[in-house]
Formats: C-alpha cells, sequence, structure tokens
C-alpha cells in the first residue's frame, strides 16, 4: 500500500441534534464516528456547530492512506471479519488486522485511517 | 476428485500411504493419512495429485511424525466471506440445497472436502471455518447453514482389520470406475455397485494375509449360520456394514439456524459388538481395551473415550463409534449417542489455526522513534511501547533531582468534559469536592468502584466552569473511559465527552531547574503548583499542568501529537545547557517511591480501599454523594486488617514480590521496591497486616520486619522532602 501519511482532521464533540444540524466545509470528507462525534477532514469552525458546550479540536493522530478499490477490498477480505458495506460511498470502522481502523470507501478507491500509535504494526500487517 | 487424488495416484503404482486397514476414500478414515509435502497427517483421499508431490509414509509402528516438518512457510491466508446460506457437502442433497436456496435469491457458498474444501467446525456467531486449497475461509452466514455431508461406511473389526486390499463398497465401486483393477473381489455386507464380486454371507470373523505378503490380504473367513467357518480367498475385500451420519457439525452447530439434508439425518446402523480386534486404529484402542475401563467403571461413552483415548485421534471417532455405540449396548443398555461433536473435525496445521489471528498490536506514542534512537531499552508498560531507560539510570535519576529532565508521558489517559452537567456528573464520580475546583487549578483524585476499592487515579482539572481535563492512568485509561461514560449515560447527565489520548502527547519537564528550562522555551510565567494554563512553548502550543510525581517541580505538556518530535527536541536541545536529558520509567519508579506515590494497579489490590492505602485524605465524606460513598462509610467501621506502607531498609532493594516477616508470621509483601540515591538505603512500598501484639506500633501495624532475611522498619512518614517543598517550590 502507499505510505501511510499524517492526516489533519478536526474532530467535534456534540450533541446528535447538533452534529446533524452542524455546517461542515464544502466537499470535505466527513466521518460520523459515533452519534455525538465527527471527524471533518481540514479545519472546521467552532461556530459551524450549533452547540455550545461542542468539543472541537484539532485531531493530528490519524495517519491515511488512499488505495485503489480492488486492492482494498482485497486486502479487507483477507484481514477483517466483518461484513463490508455494500453500498459507496461508506463509512466503517472496526478491527482490521487487528488494529482499530476507520475505512471510506468510494466508488473507485478507499481511504485507510490508522491511529498513529498503530502506524507501524498496520503498515507491517498490509504486507 | 478421486480420479485426480493422491491416493488412487498411489494405488495405480502399487503404493500405499500407509501401512494398511479398510479404505473409504471418503475422507473418513485414518488410512491413507501421509505425510505429503513435509505435512503430516493428510488425507491422500482428499488430496488432489500435482506433479512433483513428496509422500512419505507414516511409520507403521513406532513414534508417529511431527505435525509439520521443519522449515519457513509463508503464513496461511484467511479470508472473511459473508453470505445468507452456507451448504456443507455437495453429493446430490447438498446440491439441492443449494439450488433451492439461490432459487430464492440467496447469496451461497457451498463447501465440498472432494474440492479440497473442508468445514473443521461451526462456532457460535454463527461461524463456519473451512479449511480450504486457498486458505482458511471463515463464512459469517446470515440465514443459516445446511449440513448435507452424507454418510461414513462402518468399517470392520476383527482381526487382520489392519491389512491393505480391504475396501468399503463405494471405495470398491470408486476404484473400479477409476479403472484400479481390484482383482478376485469378495463382497461382505452390501455389494459394491458395478464391480465384478463375490458376495458371501454369514458373519464376518477375520481377514487372512496372504501367504508371502503378510501385510496383504489374502483370504476372508466369514461363520455361516451353522457355526462352521468358511474361507473365501481373493485379492480385495468389499466391505457393505453399512452407514453411520456424519453429523459432527451438525451437532456442534447448537442453537444456530442449522439443518441437515440427505444421508446426514440417518439413523447410524449399528455393527455387531466386536468380539475382538483393533476399535480405534488411530489410538490403538483394541476390544479388551474397552472391556478393561469398562470393568473399571468407564461405562458412557465420552468417559471411555477419556480412559482409551478412542475417538480422539485423526478420523475423531468415524471408524471407532459405531463399534463403541456397539459395544456399550450389549453391555445391557441402550446404545448411547456420539460422543459430545466440538470443533475442530479435522485436524490442522498451527499455520491454518493461526490464519487470519492477530496478536494485539502495543501502541507507540510519536516519540517511539526518538526513544529508540537514543537507545532506550523499550518495555510494554501500561500498555503501550515505553522506555525503560535510555543506559544509564543513575544519570537520569540524577538529572531529575538535581536538574531537569523530560519524560514523554504521553501514555496517560487523557480526556475533556464539557456540557450543564459537567460539574454533576464530576462531583458524583470523584470522591473530592469538584465544584469548588476553581478554573485553572487542578486536584489529584481517586475513582473509586461502588464497592469503595481504588480502580484507578489521575488528576482533574477545571478548564472553565463547564469544561474540565481528566487524567488517569496509562494502563487505566481505557477503563476510565468506560467508567465516564456509562456513569453519564446511567446519570443522564448533559455532558460532551472527548477522550483525548492518543490526539495528545504529553511531555513532563521536572527537576528544581525545570523552571529554567521552560524559561529558555519562552514560557516565564510557568503556572504554580496544581495550576494549568495555555502557553507556547518552544514554539509548540500546549497545555501545561503543574503537579508532581517525581517529587520535583513538574510541568506537564500536553500539545498535539504531531508536534511531541518537534518539542521533545527543542526541549533537549535548549536544555543542553542545564544538562537536560530524558529519563525512562525506570529512574521514575524510584523517584516516585521515594515519595511513596502508589501506582494503581502495581501497589494496589482489587479491593484496596482508600484507608487500606493510608489515601483517605484524598476522599471527602462530607461530600453527601459519590460513587463508593456508601462503601467506603461501611468498611471504614470495621477494623483495619492491613495497610498499604512504606518501607526502609539497608542494603539493596529486595524482589517486589518478597515475603514481609514480623518476627516468625507472615506479616505482607513487598509491591514495589527500589535503591534510592538520596537516602543511601532501599525504599518500598509493601502491604503490612495489622498484628497486635509485640512489635506493633500505631494501629497495630509491625514497626520492625524481615525482607529476604534482613531488617527493615516502617516508616510513618516518608524520609525524603517529607513537607513536599521540592515539589511545590
Amino acid at each position: 500500500m502507499r505510505a501511510l501519511e499524517r492526516m489533519l482532521f478536526t474532530r467535534v464533540v456534540a450533541t446528535p441534534a447538533a452534529i446533524d444540524r452542524a455546517v461542515w466545509p464544502t466537499g470535505a470528507l466527513v466521518l460520523r464516528i459515533a452519534q455525538d462525534e465527527v471527524l471533518a477532514a481540514g479545519t472546521v469552525d467552532l461556530g459551524a456547530v450549533p452547540d455550545q458546550h461542542a468539543i472541537v479540536e484539532p485531531e493530528t493522530a490519524f495517519c491515511g492512506a488512499w488505495v485503489d478499490h480492488k486492492s482494498g477490498i482485497q486486502f479487507l477480505e483477507h484481514a477483517c471479519d466483518w461484513e463490508l458495506p455494500a453500498e459507496r460511498p461508506a463509512f466503517a470502522q472496526g478491527a482490521v488486522a487487528g488494529i482499530p481502523v476507520k475505512v471510506w470507501f468510494e466508488a473507485e478507491r478507499i481511504l485507510f485511517l490508522v491511529p498513529v500509535p498503530f502506524v507501524i504494526d498496520f503498515a507491517e500487517r498490509w504486507s | 476428485m478421486a480420479n485426480g487424488s493422491l491416493l488412487t495416484h498411489l494405488l495405480r503404482g502399487e503404493k500405499y500411504p500407509a501401512g494398511g486397514g479398510c479404505l473409504c476414500l471418503a475422507g473418513d478414515c485414518p488410512h491413507c493419512l501421509a505425510t505429503v509435502d513435509g505435512i503430516a497427517y493428510v488425507r491422500t483421499c482428499q488430496t488432489p495429485y500435482h506433479e512433483g508431490v513428496s509422500v512419505e509414509p507414516h511409520p507403521e509402528s513406532g513414534r508417529l511424525p511431527p505435525p509439520v516438518s521443519l522449515g519457513d512457510r509463508a503464513p496461511v491466508p484467511a479470508r472473511s466471506i459473508h453470505c445468507d446460506v452456507v451448504v456443507i457437502g455437495q453429493g446430490p442433497a447438498g446440491r439441492g440445497a443449494a439450488d433451492e436456496a439461490r432459487d430464492a435469491g440467496q447469496h451461497v457458498v457451498t463447501l465440498e472436502s472432494r474440492l479440497g474444501q473442508d468445514a473443521i467446525g461451526i462456532y457460535p456467531g454463527p461461524l463456519v471455518v473451512a479449511r480450504t486449497n486457498s486458505g482458511m475461509w471463515h463464512l459469517y452466514p446470515r440465514e443459516g447453514i445446511v449440513v448435507a455431508t452424507g454418510a461414513s461406511e462402518i468399517q470392520p473389526v476383527v482381526p487382520g482389520n489392519d491389512l491393505r486390499g480391504l475396501v468399503t463398497a463405494r471405495a470398491a465401486a470408486e476404484l473400479t470406475s477409476t479403472g484400479i483393477d481390484l482383482g478376485r473381489v469378495i463382497a461382505v455386507g452390501t455389494p459394491p455397485a458395478d464391480v465384478v464380486a463375490t458376495t458371501v454371507a454369514g458373519e464376518l470373523v477375520r481377514f487372512e494375509p496372504r501367504s508371502g505378503d503378510p501385510r496383504r490380504v489374502g483370504a476372508v473367513v466369514m461363520r455361516d449360520a451353522k457355526g462352521q467357518e468358511q474361507r473365501h480367498e481373493c485379492d480385495t475385500v468389499s466391505l457393505g456394514l453399512g452407514l453411520t451420519p456424519r453429523d459432527a457439525l451438525l451437532r456442534m452447530a447448537r442453537g444456530t439456524n442449522i439443518r441437515g439434508v440427505g444421508d446426514v439425518l440417518l439413523a447410524p446402523d449399528l455393527p455387531p459388538c466386536p468380539s475382538t480386534g483393533v476399535v480405534c486404529p488411530c489410538a490403538g484402542v483394541t476390544v479388551d481395551d474397552l472391556r478393561s475401563v469398562h470393568g473399571r467403571g468407564f461405562r458412557e461413552l465420552d468417559l471411555v473415550k477419556r480412559a482409551t483415548l478412542a475417538g480422539t485421534g485423526p478420523c475423531q471417532g468415524a471408524v471407532c463409534v459405531p463399534h463403541i455405540r456397539s459395544f456399550l449396548g450389549a453391555q445391557g443398555s441402550d446404545p448411547p449417542a456420539s460422543f459430545t461433536a466440538r470443533p475442530v473435525t479435522r485436524q490442522l496445521t498451527l499455520g491454518e489455526a493461526a490464519a487470519g489471528a492477530h496478536h494485539a498490536a502495543t501502541p507507540r506514542t510519536a516519540l517511539d522513534s526518538q526513544h529508540r534512537a537514543l537507545g532506550a531499552q523499550m518495555e510494554r508498560l501500561g500498555g503501550w511501547w515505553r522506555p525503560w531507560h535510555y543506559g544509564d539510570v543513575d544519570a537520569e535519576y540524577t538529572a531529575v533531582r538535581n536538574g531537569a529532565s523530560i519524560c514523554d508521558v504521553s501514555t496517560l489517559g487523557k480526556m475533556q468534559i464539557s456540557g450543564p452537567d459537567a460539574v454533576a456528573l464530576l462531583e458524583h464520580l470523584y470522591p473530592v469536592p469538584i465544584a469548588s475546583l476553581a478554573p485553572g487549578r487542578s486536584r489529584y483524585v481517586l475513582l473509586l468502584d461502588e464497592r469503595g476499592y481504588v480502580v484507578d487515579d489521575g488528576m482533574v482539572s477545571r478548564d472553565s466552569e463547564t469544561r474540565f481535563t481528566l487524567t488517569f492512568t496509562s494502563g487505566g485509561a481505557r477503563f476510565a473511559e468506560a467508567w465516564v461514560r456509562d456513569w453519564a449515560e446511567s446519570l443522564d447527565c448533559d455532558v460532551r465527552i472527548m477522550n483525548q489520548t492518543m490526539s495528545l502527547g504529553a511531555i513532563n519537564v521536572t527537576g528544581p531547574r525545570a523552571r529554567d528550562l521552560l524559561a529558555l522555551a519562552g514560557v516565564d510565567s510557568p503556572p504554580a503548583f496544581l495550576h494549568h494554563a495555555v502557553a507556547t512553548v518552544a514554539g509548540v502550543s500546549a497545555r501545561i499542568f503543574r503537579l508532581s510525581f517525581t517529587g520535583e517541580m513538574s510541568f506537564e505538556l500536553h500539545h498535539a501529537a504531531d508536534d511531541s518530535t518537534d518539542l521533545w527536541q527543542r526541549l533537549l536541545d535548549l536544555g543542553a545547557g542545564l544538562g537536560v536529558r530524558p529519563h525512562g520509567l525506570e529512574a521514575l519508579m524510584k523517584l516516585r517511591l521515594e515519595m511513596g506515590h502508589i501506582i494503581v494497579g502495581q501497589d494496589t489490590d482489587f479491593d484496596s480501599t482508600p484507608r487500606r492505602l493510608n489515601h483517605e485524605w484524598a476522599v471527602r465524606l462530607d461530600k453527601p454523594s459519590f460513587v463508593g460513598r456508601a462503601a467506603v462509610v461501611r468498611t471504614n467501621k470495621v477494623s483495619l486488617d492491613r495497610q498499604l506502607c512504606m518501607l526502609e531498609a539497608e542494603g539493596e532493594a529486595p524482589a517486589e514480590g518478597a515475603t514481609i516477616w514480623a518476627g516468625d508470621d507472615y506479616a505482607g509483601y513487598v509491591t514495589s521496591s527500589g535503591w534510592s540515591p538520596a537516602l543511601g538505603r532501599s525504599v518500598m512500598l509493601g502491604w503490612l497486616r495489622v498484628q497486635p501484639g509485640i512489635n506493633a506500633g500505631s494501629a497495630g501495624l509491625p514497626t520492625m520486619v524481615t525482607i529476604d532475611g534482613r531488617p527493615a522498619h516502617r516508616v510513618t512518614t516518608r524520609s525524603f522532602d517529607p513537607e513536599g517543598l521540592r515539589a511545590r517550590a
């Protein structure tokens, strides 16, 4: 796979309703990682989230790599037990080769997001 | 596949993979096992032949081969397949079930042993695990499992059943169809289809070897209705002795949506009770062995299995079970059901068993490569890779006590809590006041469970009226997050919770010259003790928490993890003139031990109350409510039975875990110990039992004790910096 590179996200924790109503940067990759939590590529203004108690923090603890769809699926079929989503685009997260990974599926490519503390192990297990 | 099986290839060449025994060609019996391409116990009848294949017969007696030859092998791949239905077995019944499911629009995966696809177990989930020629398959059927594995043919148990030239009726038909000449064939029981054979009637008595070839059958002896033995010369004996369902997979998958079709549902035929001969060829169990264990009280099928090991070999009871059932039935009870079925039904290599399994990865901090570049000895501690030391523990210790040092504490649990109910939640969680904690202040906190036991400790820092930062121990962070979230949900608190353990790096700047180092890094007014503030440190945005675990002035710098390497290197560069060097955990253990600071998990036990830990100062019972309060109040009324104490001794530090003696009486054990350079003697934490009487000091705890045969004494006030002035400097 291509080398995993550190990616800049903004992490937002807010009420689910506020997350539903938040205005995210146009075209940005926005991953709903929990009902009350979002990982959005790039920078997000605090004001974009209508929750005065929202926690909005830059998040640099993920490395990512885009891979072509076929190789990504081939790897996932051998590296994780859970069922891969059929629709596109789609987001999934879970253990991949024993590492907690977030996966964004597009029609032509797949993004693997790996927490920085596990990047070395993930790269070893991919190869 | 039999046409192309390794076994038929061998038989055409008059070669046998094993010593003898009745061949089934269906993967049921152990009589065609051989070491194939370095892997032992391979069923050659189920293995496709390929050019250059290496076949090594198993020894006929003596030590059996190891399962796998030595040497490197590529990992066995595992593949996860999610589908609607799995159909195991592709005979007529299995094919029919698969077609039916496909016609209903279901995604079907089929398995067929003869195509090299062996279902080896069904696990809860359900999960069907199959060994295939392309690796292991982990099949997750959403709708159900169909078992169409058919039935196996009953093998003979009479003297001579280990000779060559014995085949089941189906095997005889199959071998003939592949053009193998069986010679003169005598059929016992149901004759084989499309094979020229002489069928003989009567009771099977024994097989006799051929003259000149003692390993090959030459005749079969039957007993007729008059009790007379009849000898029939032959080259091959075909045995149609009945069928027994291959239902192990069906029986092991209780509770899942599973059904059988075809012969797997047959009622098993029961052979005559064996009178002599080998019942279990895998384990060499004879009829005499069955009599012996039965006579000693092993009268149930599973007990006979345990006592004799019958059924534990490669065929997993396919050969012996019908005969053991018959034997037990003949002893006066109904024939018992088969063995309890459990995975795995086929032997696997370790590589196959391990396919798809991954050991838990140990996370690394953002400074991992810096530590390794500095020559650190890395250890797995608190669930992370951490530097134990950098090669000179004394120098690391001295840098902290006399100058300034830095330590990677990124592994600490770090969490933000925000919301209108943040104070209420934390008041409920912690046994100290939270509402009175002013913004910008921090407080040491214990975490108690409902039984009043200490489960973790850390700091709570107030950032604003409604926002807090919490820290936890490295090893306890995962539990602590679940604990906080559970309580927030249980109490229906309006809070936001963000776990930042992996997002933030943390570097502790500590030592009497720590403030000087921060000044060099551009921080002129660092926060006072138990305060915190946001600042730019050596060009990196950080939150500075003033606290102390080492006993020295300490500033914990929390920052974005991707800034860790820059901040670390700049602090080392800026501090070069101060002699700044990093310290690892070995030095940290000495430093905190001199201060008597506990480590939850190392110094605590599963039932450590604040009082037992001598931490009653960290619990405010005047608070009306917090988790564990009722239990603490109740246990405080009970006499103290043991307490964690500080101990000191001359000479080398005893091993952690060493027994502590008070005279001849067991008094407790050491939880942490180390040599104190500052004091010139060993310091320890250890559990002491309350033992009123001679040598008992306050609270009935012994004052003088013996550890490793050397005297030690309990100290009520730590010897190093008892007032804690250095930390507050």
